[in-house]
């Protein structure tokens, strides 16, 4: 090999070229070969671990597929879970705001009835009592008549009793009691 | 006061009333100075306040019935003021007049008129009583102007109301 060397360094001034553009055939001969060792090296080991490299990144890439697929699908699912929530809450407030509004009208029911029953219990009692004011005032009117018409007739009777009249009923007296045996 | 006290003073009056020999007269003016001591409250409370000394009211005795009874009456009124037993002189008065009245056994009958009664109407309504309850009676009448007219006459537990003033009052409950 080194003989092959020495020879074709001495037989051959490397600064010279039989073509301007192509290089010596012995040249592309081993150069080929060279390029088809490089190139089958690099296809024999170089490659696999492209495509090693190539599926890393692929396994990764879609591991973040994966992982942003199942973070939407959770993100939805919360999303879900907030709307479900959120009708809920509309229910429950409906719901309240319905149990809220028959409390109150069950009040207002309860206060006009109970109003409306002490008003009638109310007019009943100023009835009764205007009745009894009424009877009161002809009671207290019969007994002022009856205490002037007592007096009255005691003025008269009193006034009529002159002598003669007491002389009458003592005469009277003893003859009613002798006379009732 | 005790009953024991008041049929003690009684006894002493009628002893006294008696031994004077003018038991009818002194029983009659003490049973009218009894009714009248009942009657009238300002003259029932000057003869017993006891702040009042006993001569004063001894004196108001004598001023009150001088010539109007007997010396034995006033004297005996007088006893019983002076003791400070006015309070109680009604009821010894009472029971003086049931002692002489059972003595002639009679029973006390008291008769309320408006005005007095003649010694003719007296006799005449002691005889129609004692006819009508069956009865001897000692009368005893006293004036009291509330009857306003007519009588009322207590025999023992009977009464015989024909007064003016008991007719009045039932018009009064008629009315």
């Amino acid at each position: 090999m080194k003989l092959f060397l020495s020879a074709l360094i001495a037989s051959e001034d490397p600064s010279q070229t039989h073509h301007w553009l192509f290089p010596e055939k012995a040249e592309i001969i081993y150069g080929g070969i060279a390029s088809c060792i490089i190139f089958a090296g690099l296809y024999k080991i170089g490659w696999p671990m492209i495509v090693k490299a190539m599926n890393a990144r692929t396994a990764k890439i879609q591991k973040e597929l994966d992982g942003a697929a199942a973070a939407r699908s959770k993100s939805e699912s919360d999303a879900s879970g907030i709307r479900t929530a959120l009708g809920d809450i509309e229910s429950e407030r409906r719901k309240i705001l319905a149990e809220a509004d028959a409390q109150a009208t069950a009040i207002i029911a309860d206060g006009r009835a109970r109003l409306l029953k002490e008003v009638a219990e109310l007019e009943a009692k100023a009835v009764a009592d205007l009745a009894a004011a009424r009877g009161r005032s002809g009671e207290e009117l019969r007994g002022e008549i009856a205490r002037l018409s007592s007096a009255a007739i005691s003025s008269a009777v009193a006034a009529s009793l002159n002598e003669r009249a007491q002389q009458d009923l003592i005469e009277g007296f003893i003859k009613s009691v002798g006379a009732s045996k | 006061m005790s009953d024991a006290r008041i049929e003690a003073y009684s006894r002493a009056l009628f002893e006294v009333a008696q031994a004077e020999g003018n038991l009818q007269i002194v029983e009659d003016e003490l049973f009218r100075m009894a009714r009248a001591i009942e009657a009238n409250e300002k003259l029932r409370s000057t003869l017993t306040d006891a702040s009042i000394p006993a001569a004063r009211r001894q004196q108001v005795v004598e001023e009150l019935l001088g010539g109007k009874a007997s010396n034995t009456t006033i004297q005996l009124v007088s006893l019983i003021i002076g003791a400070g037993r006015g309070r109680e002189l009604p009821a010894i008065v009472d029971r003086l007049v049931q002692r002489a009245s059972s003595e002639q056994q009679r029973e006390v009958a008291e008769v309320r008129s408006a005005v007095a009664l003649s010694d003719d109407q007296t006799k005449r309504l002691a005889e129609a009583l004692s006819k009508s309850t069956g009865r001897k009676l000692n009368l005893k009448v006293v004036v009291d102007p509330s009857v306003l007219g007519g009588l009322v006459a207590t025999v023992g537990d009977e009464v015989i109301d024909d007064t003016v003033r008991t007719r009045l009052e039932q018009l009064k409950t008629r009315i």
